[in-house]
Order: structure tokens, then C-alpha cells, then sequence
């Protein structure tokens, strides 16, 4: 059973988790595993984002409605589940990329102030 | 279905991307099977992550849900001996608790079925020695009392009436019961025909004018098979064409509740001759201020209470006191909320009620704290799990979940059980029946307001005795719970509670024994004592010859003609004529003066229960006359007045003295004065389990009356004589219909002594049950206390105690318990007795049924302790010391 200290960690990770799937599916639909290779890429292999914990943000995001799910057959004929954005989705995207803008200025402005930039 | 759908479809998920990721690998050059464990390690624990995902789906709480449940099943199944005697207990108190509140509904509490119920209350006139108080008004009295009074929205009256019925005018017609009312009843009552409509006010004005009549629902069924088309038929009442103008709503069984009326017509139309009428004018009850037969209903005014109308209606009264002194001098006018009407126009029913309400109460009580005693001494043993459950992580909420969830179950199940006992319970309980010449309607039924009663009762009683130990068990400290053995974290504060449970059980338990074993004892007596009449060899059959239109001079003339006629008759040995049938509960209520007799102010006479009879009456009965004589054909309308009293009455009236030669006067005194000439034995009159009561017996020749009851005693079988006594009322007049044609013995049987044995068993089996009970509560926790010690036992063996002295230490302890709770219970049950003896007057044994069952209860509810004392104690006993000091 999760004690409480871990929850904590897990819903930081969720909101900027969400927001990078929600992202990666702006380009259109893709299944569990395109979504986290693309991730893998689009950091640059940085975020070392366990493909696990993919699918219950995945599952998460299918009942919150930012999300659909459907199954189709992939390029290898195989059945698979799809996920899409939905318009709420899209909505829910753009409202968090503004934030997490002002976010990063934020931080940013705090880590790198220009006073300091000048003593140094 | 929906749920393994989900699961597998994220399982082929999951695959999928192990397949790709194992794909990608290989393509990287990687060999096939490492190509798959790296995919396996990018993925992460594939468990963790379908449960995670299956987190996200909102459904944990049903999952969690069904975990408990399974837990609980699972504990529930490893103590089958608890979970029985848990669930079986709660069952068997609610079962009890449902049929009780079935038949307590049934009596008192089912409301009318009119529209907003709680604003008809009950009018109508009393006076100060009523013996049935019912509250009747005669229909002057109604009139007036409509016209003044503002308290009401309107007042309705009414009274049922048996005419003769037929469908259409060729048919033979039947007798029915029918509900005379005056014009505004279905407005005031708010009752919306089903179809058609309902009576104008001013169809019950003018007598005659208004041949309408209503159809109940159930006759329409019955009688009409539901014919849609029935308005503005003819259908014919005591020979007139009456007009149908519609059909009453199903749900609107009528205002008197046990007896459902077959149609309403106005109250002005003629029902019925009455034959109680003082003049010759058929219908003069309409006029006479002192033919008090009408009941009478009203809503109240908006804003208006009670008290209020209680107030007017008294002033009204005294009013017409004062108006009509010849009628109305002890009359006064009150106002009953149906409540207060049913309790006090049947005083023993809701006594009756009470008793096995409280009964059934008590029997839940007991239940509950058997349940509360298993669990509490399964705490500790509880404690330790919850301890091990906690230190690994589990939430404390979620352990108060999983122990709700055992309540929960466990009150489920004793509730639907103890719903399903219920049930059976009310299905011998609706095969209580009331014997009378109209159909009575006593529906008994478990309805969803028992049901909900059942399953409350259940649950808060599983909540409140089954979360208090629960919590406690969860406050454990993790530590000490751990370490300790079982027995030793609970101090010795809680283990003077759970003494105190038992106790108080035992206590209870022996006054249900007590109280059921003194009503059984007492019931019994009355059962064996008999009726105080004969029951064999018995036909009756009752008559009305006004129903078709006799005068009262030809009406004597039939009875004169029957009673000759059956006498001649082969197989009969003797046969009498009566106003009353005993147990039929119709007797009549006479007012009287006897004479020297001081009356408390106020009232100036008595209303005693009384009966017509002619000189054969007390010997085809056989009610032995004890002092004087019965009745003789000489005691006709030309010879002075005279009657027979019973003892009660004589010793009421005229006590240590001889009421032989004394009088009294009829009629709220103002009558005639009769001569008593003898005094006939006590004997039952209205149910077999009813106190003494006054009873009179007035000759039938001086007082005739129209409806009468003919006896005959046979000399072989009863019924064989129904056949010949027909044919000979039909060679008298074809016409003249016989109704309630029975053999007494079949009637007695199937009512009064039926009920009476029903009553027996219920009071019985709930006080069986309470001990049973309370047996099982101290038998578990004695045996638990045995648990707990057997390492203390094992020490004291092993340093040399013997069998014997561990019996008698563990067997003291019990005993201590089992004699505290008996010696409580006898106080307690003497007080009870208290309240049950002024409630139930006791039988003619008395005091000595009492003893007997105390001697009978408490030596038999001690020994039974004693050995659920010595069972766990002999098992204490038999502990083998070397086991008893590893153990653990």
C-alpha cells in the first residue's frame, strides 16, 4: 500500500505527466507505446519517464474526458488501443501550456536574475 | 462481465507494448529473449502498473468493497459457530421485532386510507359509565352538533347496516353490509371516486328521496366482475331500485377498519328497520336525540388543534344537556384522535399490543448484546490482526472500513433472515381471526413499513454493538498488541463490562421467561377452564325477518312458530333463542339504575353488556343458574318485569348480600323497574382471555326485538341438523333468509380458543427465545474467559492444582454470573409482574399461576446456566499443562 509521502511524489508528477501525453497527441492518434517513445524523443532522453506509469495516467485521462480510446488495428494488424485528443482535451491543453509558460518565466526568472548575472 | 471485459482488455494493452518494445529491440540487434526483458524493464512492474491503471478507472471502491466482503466471508467461515449463533440471533430478534410491529401496525398505528389522515379525529357522545367506549351520537345530536361547531372543515356520520341485496330485480337477494352516510362523507373524507362520482350533500337531506348507492371497489369486482359500464345501473337494496353513481377508489377499504362494507348509500334512505326504534315509525332514528348508533368523523380546521375542538365540542355538549334534559342529562360530547378512539374502544388490544411489543423489544435487547458479548471477546484475538495489518501498512480508515463492512454483512444477513422469520411469523399471525356475523377484514400483513422497521432494527443494532468494539480494536497501540498473547491487553476494566453485559442478559432473559410463562400459564388456565357455556352439540343461525318487512307482531309470531317447530324435530334435544351469541362480541349495552345504588357524580347509571334470551336459553347453554331461577314462558309482556344476572354483576351491585328479589331500573334509569329472580354463573363473553364482566339477561318476551339468534342443542352432530332446520324455516316462509348458519363448536374453535392458542404461542416462543438467548451469551463467555486463561491454568496445574479446583474456580466465576442475573431478573420480573397483573387482570387461579411459574422459571433458567458455566469449565479442566505453556 502507498504510504502518504509517496502519493505526494506521484501527483507532482502527474500534472507535467498528463500535459506531455496530451502534447504528444496533438499530432494525432498513436497507442501506448508510440506515446512513450515519443516522449523518450521529444526530451531528448532526458525525461526518463517509466513507459509503466503511461497507461494508468492514460486510463486517468480516458475517464477525466480529456482523452478517447479506441480500438483499431495497428500497421501490423494487430488489435490495439488508439487514444486521441478530445476537444476538452485540447481545451485542457492549451489552458496548462500557458501555465506551465508562466511557470517556467517564473522559475526561471527566479534561478537566473539579471543582478546576478552581472556580479559574476 | 464489464469488469473482466476491462481487465482483459488492458492485459492485451500491456502485451502490446511488450511486443513492440521487444520488436524495436531486435531491430536494435538485440538477441530475442534479452530483446524482452529489456522491454519487461522499460515497462516497469507489470503488476503494479495494471493496478495502478485499474486505480484510475474510479472503480477501487467497489473492488475494495468486494475485498472486504471477501474477508469478511472468509472470517465469517472460519468461526462458523459464531457467525451462526451472530446471525441467528439477530434474525431471530428482528423476526420477532417485524411480526410484532406487523400486528401493532395492523392494530393501532395503519392510518385511514383517506386523503391526509392526520386531520380526522372521532366525535361523538359518552357518558361517564360506558362500558365499550366507542363514542356513538344519535343523529339529531349529529345535526346539531354539524350546525354549531367550527373546529371542523366538516363532520361526517355514518353507521353500518345489514340489507338485503340483489343485482337485478329477478335475482333472490342476499344479505350485505352496507355503510349508511350522510351526504358530505366522501367529500370530507377526501376520497375521490374511482370512477362516477360521490354522494351530493344534499342527497342524505330528505327522507327517501335519494335511491343512489356507491359501489365499493372490491363488491364492484366481486359482484359485477369489474363492469366499466355499471353507472346508472339499477340494482335493488331491501327491495327499492337504487341507482349506481360510482365506484370507491381500490385503496379506500372504509372507515371502520376491520370491516369493509360492500356499498355506501345515504343515510337517509331505508337501510334497515331498525328494530332498536322506539316508535313505530321505521325511520324514526332520524329524529329520536336518544337512538345513539351513528359514529361520527371530522376533519379539523385549518390552524385548529385538538384541545380546541375538544373544548367546543364539550360546550356543545353541555349544551344540549341542557336543552334536552330528558335525553341528553348524562351525555357529554368529546373528540378522539383515531389513536385515542381505537385504544380506547378496544382497551385490551392496545395493551395486548404493548405487551408483545415490549416482548419483542426485549428479545432484540438480548439479541444485541449477544452480538455485542461475540464480538467484544473476539477483540483481542481482532487486535492482534489489526495490530499486524496496521504495522504492514494498512490505513486506519480502511481497517474501520473492512470491520463496518463484517457489521454490515452480518447485518444483512440476520436482517434478511430475521425479515424472512418476520414474514413467517405474520403468516401465523394473520391466522388470528374474529368470529362475527359481518366480514370482518384482519389483514396482518408484512409491509414495506415493517420491512423498513426490520432492517433498521437490524442494522443499528449491528452498528451500535458491533462498531464500539471495532473501534476500540483499531485504537489498538501497535506495539503492545503485537507482543502481547491473547487475553492480556485488555484489562480487567473490560472484562468487568462484559460481565455486567451478561448479567443484564440473564436478568432479561428470566422476566421474558417470567412474563411469557405467567401469560402462557394464565392463558392456559382460561383455555382448559372453558367458556363457562356449552360448545358441543351446538347449532346456531341468526335471523332478521325485518329484512323481509315483517311487522313486529308477525316477527314474535316466527320466532313462536321456529322454536316450536325445531323442537318437534328429530335429533333435538332442545333449542333457544338470543340476542347474543357469546364470543360474537355484538352483545348489547343497557343502561341501569339499580336501585340504593350510589353512582360516583355524575352518572346516574351503568352500562352493563346484556343479552335477550327465552326459558330455555340457560339450559340449552348450559350456564348453570346458581341462586333463583332462569326464565320461564310465564315471564311474558303481561307479567312484571324480570331478570337474570351474573355473579359479577350481583356481587358488583349488591355485594356480601343475596341479589335475588332486589331491583333496578332500565333505560338510564328512567325505565321500568325489573326484579332480578335469579343469578346465573360467570361465564365468557366477548374472548376467552377477557377479565370477568357484568352480564344481564333479559326474557325475550318482555323486550322483543327483530334479529335474534337461535341455539339448538342436537343429540348426534351438529351440522347434520343445519338441512332439517332449513327445510322447516322454508315451510314457514320461503323468504325469510337464514344467515351464519354454524356449528358452536367449529366457531369456538376456529375463533376464540384459535386466538388463544396463537397468543400462547407467541408469548411463548418470544420468551423461550430471550432465555435461549441469554444462555448462548454466557456459555461464549465463559468460554472465552476459559480461552484466555488457559496458560494461567496451565501454570496452576502444573504447580500442582487438580481437576477439580480448576473446575470449581472456573465454574465459581460462571455460577457468580449466572446467580447475579437470575436474582436480577426476579426483581426485575416482580416489578414487571406488577404492571402486567393491573394490565391482565390474572385468571381465576391467580397468584398461584404466578408461583408456579417462578418455580418453574427459575430453577430451570438456573440449572441451564449453571451448565453453560460447566461445559467450558470441564474443557478448562482438561488442559494439559505442558500444551497449555507452549501455547502461543
Amino acid at each position: 500500500m502507498p504510504t502518504g509521502r509517496e502519493l505526494n511524489r506521484i501527483d507532482l508528477l502527474q500534472g507535467t505527466l498528463d500535459m506531455l501525453i496530451l502534447r504528444t497527441l496533438l499530432f494525432g492518434p498513436a497507442h501506448g507505446h508510440t506515446i512513450a517513445h515519443a516522449i523518450d524523443r521529444g526530451s531528448e532522453e532526458v525525461l526518463q519517464v517509466e513507459h509503466g506509469s503511461l497507461y494508468p495516467a492514460l486510463h486517468r485521462l480516458v475517464r477525466q474526458g480529456l482523452l478517447s480510446a479506441k480500438d483499431g488495428l495497428s500497421e501490423n494488424n494487430r488489435r490495439a488501443k488508439f487514444y486521441s485528443l478530445t476537444a476538452k482535451g485540447r481545451r485542457h491543453l492549451t489552458a496548462e501550456s500557458s501555465k506551465w509558460d508562466r511557470l517556467t518565466r517564473a522559475i526561471a526568472g527566479i534561478m537566473n536574475p539579471t543582478g546576478e548575472e552581472g556580479r559574476s | 462481465m464489464f469488469w473482466r471485459r476491462s481487465n482483459q482488455s488492458l492485459n492485451r494493452e500491456i502485451e502490446d507494448y511488450l511486443d513492440r518494445e521487444t520488436r524495436d529491440n531486435i531491430a536494435r540487434g538485440m538477441p530475442p529473449i534479452e530483446a524482452r526483458a529489456a522491454a519487461q524493464r522499460k515497462l516497469g512492474n507489470a503488476t503494479r502498473v495494471k493496478e495502478e491503471t485499474r486505480a484510475a478507472w474510479g472503480w477501487t471502491w467497489i473492488e475494495r468493497l468486494w475485498q472486504d466482503l471477501r474477508h469478511a466471508r472468509r472470517m465469517f467461515a472460519k468461526n462458523p459457530g459464531f457467525s451462526a449463533v451472530a446471525v441467528l440471533s439477530l434474525a431471530i430478534g428482528v423476526g420477532a421485532n417485524c411480526a410484532m410491529f406487523s400486528m401493532a401496525d395492523m392494530l393501532l398505528w395503519r392510518p385511514l386510507p383517506v386523503a391526509n389522515p392526520a386531520g380526522i379525529v372521532t366525535v361523538g357522545s359518552y357518558t361517564a359509565t360506558e362500558v365499550v367506549d366507542s363514542l356513538q351520537i344519535s343523529y339529531p345530536d349529529y345535526a346539531d352538533l354539524r350546525d354549531r361547531a367550527r373546529s371542523f372543515e366538516g363532520l361526517v356520520a355514518y353507521s353500518l347496516a345489514r340489507v338485503r341485496f340483489a343485482a337485478r330485480a329477478e335475482d333472490l337477494p342476499d344479505v350485505r353490509i352496507a355503510m349508511t352516510v350522510t351526504g358530505n362523507f366522501f367529500e370530507v373524507l377526501g376520497v375521490e371516486p374511482e370512477f362516477g362520482r360521490g354522494f351530493r350533500p344534499e342527497e342524505a337531506e330528505v327522507r327517501g328521496r335519494d335511491p343512489v348507492v356507491v359501489l365499493t371497489y372490491e363488491f364492484w369486482e366481486q359482484e359485477f366482475d369489474a363492469d366499466p359500464s355499471i353507472l346508472g345501473r339499477q340494482v335493488r337494496i331491501n327491495d327499492t331500485g337504487f341507482t349506481v353513481i360510482g365506484v370507491t377508489p381500490e385503496k379506500f377499504t372504509g372507515v371502520v377498519q376491520w370491516i369493509h362494507p360492500a356499498f355506501y348509500i345515504p343515510i337517509t334512505m331505508p337501510a334497515r328497520l331498525y328494530s332498536d326504534s322506539k316508535s313505530a315509525d321505521p325511520m324514526g332514528y332520524l329524529t329520536e336525540r336518544d337512538s345513539r348508533f351513528l359514529s361520527v368523523k371530522g376533519r379539523l380546521a385549518p390552524g385548529v388543534g385538538v384541545d380546541q375542538a375538544r373544548a367546543e365540542v364539550a360546550t356543545i355538549g353541555a349544551a344540549l344537556s341542557q336543552s334536552f334534559p330528558k335525553t341528553n342529562r348524562d351525555v357529554r360530547m368529546g373528540v378522539r384522535t383515531e389513536r385515542e378512539a381505537i385504544t380506547s374502544a378496544r382497551p385490551g388490544v392496545g395493551a395486548l399490543a404493548a405487551m408483545l411489543m415490549t416482548l419483542a423489544g426485549a428479545v432484540l435487547l438480548v439479541a444485541c448484546a449477544n452480538i455485542a458479548s461475540l464480538l467484544t471477546s473476539r477483540a483481542p484475538a481482532r487486535a492482534r490482526e489489526m495490530a499486524l495489518r496496521l504495522s504492514i501498512g494498512a490505513s486506519r480508515p480502511r481497517l474501520v472500513r473492512q470491520l463496518l463492512t463484517e457489521s454490515a454483512l452480518l447485518g444483512g444477513a440476520g436482517g434478511l433472515l430475521g425479515v424472512g422469520l418476520g414474514h413467517l411469523g405474520v403468516a401465523l399471525l394473520d391466522r388470528f381471526t374474529f368470529v362475527s356475523d359481518v366480514p370482518v377484514v384482519l389483514s396482518i400483513e408484512l409491509n414495506e413499513r415493517s420491512l423498513f422497521f426490520g432492517l433498521a432494527m437490524a442494522l443499528l443494532s449491528v452498528f451500535l454493538f458491533g462498531l464500539v468494539p471495532a473501534l476500540q480494536t483499531t485504537r489498538t497501540d501497535l506495539v503492545s498488541g503485537l507482543k502481547a498473547t491473547v487475553g492480556s491487553v485488555f484489562q480487567k476494566r473490560r472484562f468487568w463490562g462484559r460481565n455486567l453485559l451478561v448479567v443484564g442478559q440473564v436478568a432479561t432473559g428470566l422476566v421474558l421467561l417470567a412474563i411469557s410463562s405467567f401469560m402462557y400459564i394464565g392463558f392456559r388456565a382460561q383455555l382448559t377452564s372453558g367458556p363457562g357455556f356449552r360448545t358441543d352439540h351446538l347449532l346456531v343461525m341468526e335471523f332478521d325477518p325485518t329484512l323481509v318487512d315483517y311487522t313486529p307482531e308477525k316477527t314474535k309470531q316466527f320466532y313462536r312458530d321456529l322454536t316450536a317447530g325445531v323442537r318437534s324435530l328429530p335429533g333435538v334435544r332442545s333449542a333457544a333463542l338470543a340476542s347474543f351469541l357469546p364470543m360474537s362480541s355484538g352483545a348489547d349495552i343497557r343502561q341501569i339504575a339499580p336501585e340504593g345504588y350510589e353512582f360516583p357524580a355524575g352518572a346516574g347509571t351503568a352500562g352493563v353488556m346484556s343479552s335477550l334470551a327465552d326459558e330455555s336459553y340457560f339450559e340449552t347453554m348450559k350456564i348453570p343458574i346458581v341462586e333463583g331461577r332462569g326464565f320461564r314462558s310465564s315471564d311474558d309482556a303481561e307479567a312484571p318485569r324480570v331478570a337474570v344476572v351474573n355473579q359479577t354483576l350481583g356481587e358488583r351491585y349488591w355485594p356480601a348480600q343475596s341479589p335475588l328479589g332486589k331491583r333496578f331500573r332500565l333505560s338510564g334509569g328512567e325505565g321500568p323497574w325489573v326484579e332480578i329472580v335469579g343469578v346465573a354463573r360467570d361465564s365468557k363473553y366477548n374472548g376467552l382471555t377477557d377479565p370477568p364482566a357484568d352480564f344481564l339477561y333479559l326474557p325475550y318476551a318482555q323486550d322483543p326485538r327483530n334479529d335474534m339468534i337461535l341455539m339448538v342443542e342436537s343429540a348426534g352432530g351438529a351440522a347434520q341438523l343445519a338441512a332439517p332446520v332449513r327445510n322447516l324455516v322454508r315451510s314457514l316462509d320461503p323468504a325469510q333468509p337464514i344467515y351464519a348458519v354454524r356449528a358452536m363448536k367449529e366457531f369456538f374453535q376456529g375463533g376464540p380458543v384459535h386466538n388463544t392458542v396463537l397468543l400462547i404461542q407467541a408469548v411463548g416462543a418470544m420468551g423461550l427465545m430471550g432465555m435461549v438467548m441469554a444462555l448462548i451469551g454466557l456459555y461464549g463467555l465463559v468460554a472465552y474467559a476459559v480461552s484466555t486463561r488457559t496458560r494461567e491454568i496451565g501454570i496452576r496445574m502444573a504447580i500442582g492444582a487438580d481437576r477439580g479446583s480448576v473446575l470449581r474456580m472456573i465454574l465459581r466465576q460462571g455460577v457468580a454470573l449466572a446467580v447475579a442475573g437470575v436474582g436480577m431478573g426476579v426483581l426485575l420480573s416482580i416489578g414487571a409482574m406488577r404492571v402486567l397483573v393491573a394490565v391482565f387482570p390474572p385468571p381465576t387461579a391467580g397468584g398461584s399461576g404466578t408461583l408456579l411459574g417462578y418455580a418453574l422459571v427459575v430453577p430451570a433458567s438456573l440449572a441451564v446456566t449453571l451448565l453453560a458455566a460447566y461445559i467450558p469449565a470441564r474443557r478448562a479442566s482438561r488442559v494439559d499443562p505442558t500444551v497449555a505453556l507452549r501455547y502461543e
